[in-house]
């Protein structure tokens, strides 16, 4: 956004590739990222239960685990609504600005899109018996290296990998989500966002057991 | 015309007005003026207020505008408005 006094206009520039993966909500809030992102973790809920991924918790993913589907489909929301309601709690303790609900739901309901990467990834076949190979071992009485192929180590790590960095990406984006709706910066923006994350993942984690229980 | 300059290039410090000239008559006024309150911002923060009031202080409107998000907008207008409460305290 720049803004050129002597032509008396302000001139819009589109968002870089860096920005629309990175700092995507400067430019995309409100109801629209809330629907986006309503889409996308009932769509990563969908593709879960494809590959056996879920997200059972926050900051959590696994895969290769026999679950009720109901898990694949609610972990998501479980989550999203558990770090979105700490967040929007913390947010009014340290923010001066009056922010909206909405903007602090909808981006962090978009910031967990990188899931539907890592369900996605979770689709390789090499990654599906890596897990299932590995859960025998963990199961077995003598536990030995799983009889797979190389390339299954290979791909399957690499599935792993795209996994892990998804998940980066999406603490990074909650952060961004946080600090731009809560209008926070500096210390103040990461300690309480760390404390969020930690109490939201100990809240969707108890939530998540009480919904299933029952 | 060349950009209103606020902030002494060697000091930075803000700058005053020594002299006013009417442009039809050429009448001199000469004296040490302080600039209004709003001259003192940047040309950026300038060009924003005056979208602004156009957009009848619509947020909304302003983040349509300059095609970015409400809570990005309402953060440049918090940033404004520290910096005219800061100018305000210079002043008093």
């Amino acid at each position: 956004m720049t803004t050129d006094m002597a032509e008396g206009r302000t001139e819009r520039e589109g968002p870089t590739l860096g920005a629309r993966l990175f700092r995507p909500f400067e430019h995309l809030a409100g109801a629209a990222s809330l629907a986006l992102g309503l889409a996308g973790i009932l769509t990563a809920g969908f593709v879960g239960s494809l590959s056996g991924t879920y997200f059972d918790g926050v900051l959590d993913t696994h895969s290769g685990l026999a679950v009720p589907r109901a898990v694949f489909f609610s972990a998501g929301f479980i989550d999203w609504l558990s770090l979105s309601v700490v967040l929007w709690v913390l947010g009014k303790l340290a923010s001066r600005t009056a922010f909206r609900a909405v903007d602090l739901f909808g981006t962090q309901a978009l910031a967990r899109w990188p899931t539907l990467i890592a369900a996605l990834a979770a689709l390789v076949p090499s990654l599906r018996r890596l897990s299932a190979g590995f859960a025998a071992q963990v199961t077995s009485a003598a536990p030995a290296r799983p009889d797979l192929p190389a390339t299954d180590f290979m791909f399957g790590g690499l599935a792993i990998i795209v996994m892990v960095l998804c998940i980066v990406w999406m603490v990074y984006l909650m952060y961004q989500s946080y600090a731009i709706c809560c209008n926070l910066r500096g210390r103040k923006a990461v300690g309480t966002f760390i404390a969020g994350l930690i109490v939201a993942e100990i809240v969707s984690k108890a939530a998540l057991g009480l919904v299933f229980r029952a | 015309m060349n950009n209103f300059p606020t902030s002494c290039p060697s000091c930075q410090s803000q700058l005053t007005v020594a002299r006013l000239v009417c442009p039809e008559c050429g009448t001199g006024v000469e004296g040490s003026f302080r600039l209004p309150l709003l001259a003192g911002l940047s040309p950026d923060d300038q060009r924003f207020i005056v979208d602004f009031v156009k957009s009848s202080g619509s947020l909304k409107e302003m983040a349509r505008l300059l095609g970015v998000s409400y809570p990005t907008v309402r953060n440049r207008l918090d940033e404004i408005i520290a910096r005219v409460r800061a100018a305000e305290g210079e002043e008093s």
